[in-house]
């Protein structure tokens, strides 16, 4: 694999969600869409700010939870009535009360791995590598006591000069560049 | 994670609100109150012209219907304000003056429990026959089949006229004590000298916990021996034994439904309009979701148990309920009751948004009547497995009687509403609750 070379972003620091929180709204407003916050606990306004209010999770779950529904109602509909019909009570063979709830379990079991694994996916995770680890103060602030804010290189406003200035406004505590 | 939040900073991005000067319901509750007591009057005559017309009946096992209806808003309210107090949290705060409201109406509750005792002959055998020579006779005259004169016999003990008296005193008094001592409490605590303090809140609240722990067991004993006396008992040759709870999450169903309907129709106007936030509203909503499946769960579980047993003795209840044209009611009973809540509550956006839920909120309550009426009406000789409406139009009494009973109640719910403060103040939760969405 060629090994890559150049910048991953620009990461700021703050001391305060609030302070991370006006960054990101500014650089939304000046038009920057590739970045994302980094914050030791959840801080609802930095999703709010950085526009991603809505995700696919729910989707994801309500998906698996049909396909559950459906997968153990046929299942149960196809043993009892073709696979190995068998006189149970005399009841007949499609017996559909007896078959509801294995089908809630699975729905529920369904749409559970639904929204676990659909969260991972979305979240891009499992990630062995990520750059942002290059920068010392990431490594050591980002679980605990600092918020951090990077623009990404990829985006097409981004230019190390600039954008470096336009951070450097909002008193973060340090503006750094990240290699790839 | 509510406490020690200006650590994390977010003090600075926006101010909490303050509490408007006036804490008292607004004024327009008089208007609705009016509003109710028109309703119920207008239905009362509609009523009144069914029991004219030879439909007395109907018209007794309607009234039945809304008396049930209001003792699940009255014990269910008591039942959630005690879960809230023991539970903690924001939405308990949000709930708390409507919910001490319904119960405060426990005594137009017991009132209007009197016609239900004195015309019990019409609806209960355990009425019409209250003693052994009586049952005697009315097996030897074909007015009781075996197993009726046999259920009668082995269940005096709690079915008798005397014995149910006695059980509703109890059961009456026992609510009555929680509800006095849980209304004179939340008074004090507002006017304690020390209130604001760390010290005045700790007291209080484990004062009220230790209330309503213990209260919310007892209650589900008086409210299972209730929907055993008045409901259960129409069929008396019949039994399942998670009848009790499955009432208890039908209260749950209506008294949140109907807390958060009243919650959501005063935030138009102050005070509630300052405290009502979509994040508790959120929550609540999550919360009716629970009780929503709960309520299939127990239903379904109970219909599983007696179909899979298959005899005769438990088997006719549910038969009564599907065949001959029941078949209907039972799966608008599915779809009103289950379907549509459970399937609309998934949705984040309408549990965030007031005109939906208040939209929901009351076809929930009417849900719960429709299912009652399901529960109730089939239990009668000339209805099981017999739904028809030529020569049966007085069966529309389950409409408007439930209607009147409801809108007295309703009157009366309001007037005690008025009483108070709709915002608690002396708890740490109203700081919170000013706080801007999201702030934790």
């Amino acid at each position: 694999m060629p090994v890559k070379e150049g910048i991953y972003g620009l990461l700021a620091e703050f001391d305060t969600p609030g302070a991370l929180v006006d960054a990101t709204e500014a650089a939304r407003d000046a038009g920057y869409r590739r970045m994302e916050c980094y914050t030791p606990y959840p801080v609802e306004e930095a999703a709010e700010a950085l526009g991603a209010v809505r995700n696919r999770v729910p989707l994801l779950t309500l998906m698996g939870g049909i396909m559950g529904l459906t997968t153990a109602f046929l299942m149960q509909t196809w043993i009892s009535r073709w696979g190995y019909p068998m006189n149970f009570a005399g009841r007949p063979l499609f017996s559909w009360p007896a078959f509801i709830i294995p089908t809630y379990e699975w729905t529920i079991l369904f749409s559970g791995l639904s929204a676990a694994f659909g969260m991972l996916a979305l979240n891009g995770l499992p990630q062995p590598y990520h750059p942002l680890f290059n920068a010392p103060n990431f490594r050591q602030g980002a679980t605990d006591h600092k918020f951090f804010l990077c623009l990404e290189a990829i985006d097409p406003k981004f230019d190390v000069n600039e954008t470096r200035a336009f951070l450097e406004q909002f008193h973060a505590v340090s503006v750094v560049e990240v290699d790839l | 994670m509510a406490h020690g939040h200006e650590q994390h900073g977010h003090g600075a991005l926006t101010e909490p609100k303050t509490l408007p000067a006036s804490l008292q319901a607004p004024e327009v509750v008089a208007a609705w109150r009016t509003r109710a007591l028109i309703v119920a009057a207008v239905a009362a005559i509609a009523s009144l012209l069914f029991l004219f017309a030879g439909g007395a009946d109907h018209v007794m096992r309607g009234y039945l219907l809304g008396w049930m209806m209001t003792f699940s808003l009255c014990g269910g309210g008591l039942c959630l304000l005690m879960l809230q107090y023991v539970s903690g949290g924001k939405w308990g705060l949000l709930l708390r003056r409507p919910l001490e409201a319904m119960t405060r109406t426990l005594p137009l509750v017991i009132i209007l429990l009197i016609p239900i005792l004195v015309f019990a002959k019409k609806l209960y055998l355990w009425a019409a026959f209250p003693t052994f020579e009586s049952v005697e006779e009315g097996l030897k005259s074909k007015l009781l089949t075996e197993a009726q004169a046999h259920a009668l016999n082995f269940k005096r003990p709690m079915l008798s006229p005397v014995s149910v008296i006695v059980q509703m005193v109890v059961v009456f008094a026992i609510m009555g004590a929680f509800t006095y001592f849980l209304n004179k409490w939340s008074l004090e605590r507002e006017a304690d000298p020390e209130r604001g303090s760390q010290g005045s809140y700790d007291r209080w609240r484990i004062k009220f916990e230790n209330l309503s722990g213990i209260g919310v067991l007892i209650y589900c004993g008086l409210l299972t021996i209730v929907a055993i006396d008045f409901i259960m008992a129409l069929d008396v040759t019949w039994y399942s034994s998670v009848w009790g709870l499955l009432f208890l999450v039908g209260q749950g169903y209506v008294v949140l439904a109907a807390a958060v309907h009243s919650s959501i129709r005063l935030a138009k106007y102050e005070p509630m309009a300052t405290i009502l936030r979509k994040t508790e509203q959120y929550d609540l909503g999550k919360f009716m979701l629970g009780f929503v499946m709960l309520n299939i769960y127990l239903a379904f579980a109970q219909f599983l148990i007696i179909w899979s047993g298959n005899v005769p003795e438990e088997l006719p209840w549910y038969l009564n309920r599907i065949r001959g044209g029941w078949w209907v009611i039972c799966t608008c009973d599915f779809i009103f009751h289950w379907v549509i809540p459970f399937v609309l509550l998934l949705s984040r956006d309408l549990k965030r948004s007031r005109s939906k839920m208040l939209a929901l909120t009351g076809w929930m309550i009417f849900a719960r009547g429709f299912d009652l009426f399901w529960l109730i009406e089939p239990n009668f000789p000339d209805a099981a497995r017999n739904l028809h409406l030529s020569g049966n139009l007085s069966i529309l009494a389950y409409i408007t009687v439930p209607v009147a009973i409801l809108g007295i109640w309703m009157a009366f719910y309001l007037t005690t509403l008025m009483s108070r403060p709709l915002v608690v103040v002396n708890d740490p939760h109203t700081e919170e609750i000013l706080e801007p969405e999201h702030a934790h």
